[in-house]
């Protein structure tokens, strides 16, 4: 091997030893990579070039429009939060599967799966939850630990439900990966691979995992009945028949809604994933509004009326007006249109006024824009650090290694994935998926990988670190929202079963890739 | 030292100034989209300029408020030994990563944009794509705003770690992230 492979080699175990001191990780990866890019130099191992394309990557990051759909949305889940749409479920849910055995569990998981699939923020959901379903739960006599296990990792299901973040990012670097893979095995019409697809492939693995949690609670309920006992109807404030129908749906609208309008438009193939991430955006707005507006939404709702009419005007007419020949109807349709878009406007101003007298449109706005920056930031860091460790030759080293190793192609995966599953002790998602994939993608997809697949596989990969003791975020937020009486070690404890059941669930997906292809295929050909 | 708190205190507003000011841009972002949206889906009207003008407000917003999410602690950090240990103890960590990681990633960057940067004002160039939004020459500059604004963040972080070990000023319990995507 050479000095700069070696280095390379050093630098990934260096910069877990500069980490664990707690300094910012943005910083902290471009210190460890400076350090180890000046060493390189002195010995002749580095050519100072690749730092000169600092720039370039920096650029790179601010002008992509892909990752723009981050930010939105996080700005869509922290408002989403803050209406307070989790604690409605969390009610209804209760009440329905409450009377069951296991049902307060069962509720969560169903919950969980519903927020996933309209924001995915795990430490929102977590927190949510955290303070809503667990002193209940616990107040009811389900086990500790268990019910803490069951909260985080409900929690994180929103990471591979789609929409979700972790498959934006994970779709502009697989699709990256794809046509470098494909243009050096001499393609040069490459099939492409986009955030939509991994959308579509996250929707059957996501469901599966929803469903091995809520076979799990209803397993432990069976077997150890005091785990996880059932809750008499009426102290779960009498509601039944008709009434707890009405309320049951009432508290699905507004998810379903969103689901709807942000994962319908995606699968159309019509919108880009940022754009489907704006309009899931202003659903929230929406929702927001109408949770403060009390009794004076009137004017949300013609908003949303408009904005539904809209969709079904758009889908029945054409209304592009462009077009040099319209015939009356059109003429017609688009002056309607006109006037519902009139409505959608007023609609929203509305809403954000309301939001705006509770202070809620200024505090969701800077949450945003602290996580943006700091996501942002990340993603810059990953970027120098991988110019750094390509710059001492690691790429090859990673390249020649995968390729060469005996076992073939799924030795070269098996080890993929034990490799991001140890670094999710220590980094988050952006960090991998913006360091680890960009060095394996290529190679993987060279064997023939499917490109989809794999990046379904690492999403739920990706998603299981979340939940991984010690360093899980989920389980910072349970601990944070857990009371004193329940040990870490419980939470801990509480975990473990989850975290098999994941393995458990990527068992599945590599196993019968067509959970994640089957999708993407039938969606978009 | 007063004279260090005064300069830590004067760049913290600056940040935070700042930071409320591009707040409202996260909020424009998510309106141009929908309106890019609705006139693309439903009029079947595309906008270069306003498909442009969404990049270059997300990404302004994510360049200029790097500095004032670093103030508030809102970077994730590895922390389980820097949550135990002592504020003293803290404060040298967050000196020593000043000087060591964020003061040499801010000049790295500086470096290599300053030519970068220079030579998109010389040709004052016009935009991402033909026909596009004008002005690529003054979106790039914000490259240089984004690290000049986390170098002078990291300077403040710098002296009120001094503070703390010298024993000066307690450690200001820092605002603990609120809610993240991770």
């Amino acid at each position: 091997m050479t000095t700069g492979e070696w280095l390379s080699i050093a630098m990934m175990i260096g910069v877990f030893l500069f980490l664990a001191t707690g300094f910012p990780v943005a910083f902290t990866l471009t210190g460890a990579a400076l350090f180890f890019a000046l060493l390189g130099y002195s010995m002749d191992a580095f050519s100072l070039t690749f730092l000169g394309l600092t720039a370039n990557r920096v650029f790179a990051v601010m002008s992509n429009e892909i990752l723009i759909a981050v930010p939105l949305y996080v700005y869509m889940g922290i408002m989403l939060e803050r209406s307070k749409v989790a604690e409605q479920l969390l009610e209804t849910m209760g009440q329905l599967f409450g009377p069951i055995r296991g049902g307060l569990g069962v509720s969560v998981c169903v919950v969980g799966g519903l927020l996933g699939a309209s924001s995915g923020i795990v430490g929102a959901t977590v927190m949510a939850m955290g303070l809503i379903s667990l002193p209940v739960m616990l107040r009811r006599g389900y086990d500790p630990a268990h019910t803490c296990g069951l909260i985080a990792a409900t929690g994180t299901l929103g990471q591979i439900i789609p929409p979700s973040i972790v498959l934006v990012v994970l779709g502009d670097q697989i699709s990256n990966a794809n046509v470098q893979a494909q243009r050096a095995l001499g393609k040069f019409s490459v099939d492409p691979v986009s955030v939509g697809d991994l959308m579509a492939g996250a929707v059957f693995p996501g469901l599966l995992l929803v469903l091995l949690y809520i076979l799990w609670q209803l397993f432990l309920a069976w077997r150890w009945p005091n785990s996880a006992p059932a809750v008499p109807r009426d102290e779960l404030g009498g509601v039944t028949g008709i009434a707890l129908f009405w309320r049951v749906l009432q508290s699905l609208v507004a998810p379903l809604v969103l689901l709807l309008a942000v994962l319908g438009s995606t699968f159309a193939g019509i919108a880009t994933p940022t754009e489907s991430a704006a309009v899931g955006a202003v659903g929230a707005i929406a929702l927001g509004g109408l949770h403060v507006a009390g009794g004076r939404r009137w004017l949300i709702l013609i908003g949303i009326v408009c904005s539904l009419l809209l969709v079904v005007l758009t889908t029945m007419v054409d209304l592009r007006v462009g077009r040099s020949v319209t015939t009356i109807e059109q003429d017609i349709a688009i002056a309607f249109a006109v006037v519902c878009c009139i409505g959608v406007g007023v609609g929203l101003l509305d809403a954000m006024r309301h939001l705006h007298r509770k202070g809620m449109l200024v505090s969701v706005a800077r949450t945003t824009t602290k996580i943006s920056a700091m996501a942002f930031t990340i993603v810059i860091a990953a970027q120098i650090f991988s110019l750094v460790f390509r710059g001492l030759g690691g790429d090859d080293l990673v390249h020649s290694f995968l390729t060469e190793l005996p076992g073939g192609k799924w030795a070269a995966i098996g080890l993929v994935m034990l490799v991001m599953f140890i670094l999710g002790f220590a980094l988050d998602f952006l960090e991998i998926t913006f360091i680890v994939v960009p060095l394996v993608a290529p190679p993987l997809l060279g064997m023939g990988v499917d490109p989809v697949w794999l990046a379904i596989m690492m999403a739920v990969n990706l998603q299981t670190e979340f939940l991984t003791p010690p360093f899980g975020f989920a389980l910072f937020y349970m601990r944070a929202v857990a009371p004193p009486s329940i040990t870490t070690m419980q939470i801990y404890r509480g975990v473990v079963p989850f975290v098999i059941l994941q393995l458990v669930g990527l068992g599945f997906v590599a196993a019968f890739p067509g959970l994640a292809t089957w999708l993407p295929k039938l969606i978009y050909g | 030292m007063k004279l260090l708190a005064w300069l830590a205190d004067c760049i913290d507003a600056v940040n935070e100034a700042i930071g409320r000011a591009v707040s409202w841009l996260s909020l424009a972002v998510v309106l141009v989209t929908f309106i890019v949206v609705v006139m693309r889906y439903v009029f079947g009207l595309g906008s270069l300029y306003l498909q442009h003008s969404i990049i270059y407000l997300n990404a302004i917003v994510f360049l200029m408020a790097a500095g004032w999410a670093l103030k508030d602690n809102e970077h994730v950090r590895v922390d389980i030994f820097y949550a135990k240990a002592s504020p003293r103890h803290q404060a040298m960590i967050d000196l020593a990563g000043v000087l060591i990681f964020l003061l040499p990633f801010c000049a790295l960057v500086w470096i290599t944009a300053w030519p970068y940067v220079l030579a998109s004002w010389r040709t004052l160039e016009g935009s991402l794509e033909i026909a596009g939004l004008p002005g690529v020459f003054l979106f790039k500059s914000f490259m240089l705003v984004y690290v000049a604004l986390l170098a002078l963040q990291g300077v403040s972080m710098a002296a009120r770690a001094i503070l703390t070990i010298a024993g000066v000023a307690p450690k200001t319990a820092a605002a603990s992230p609120t809610t993240g995507v991770l």
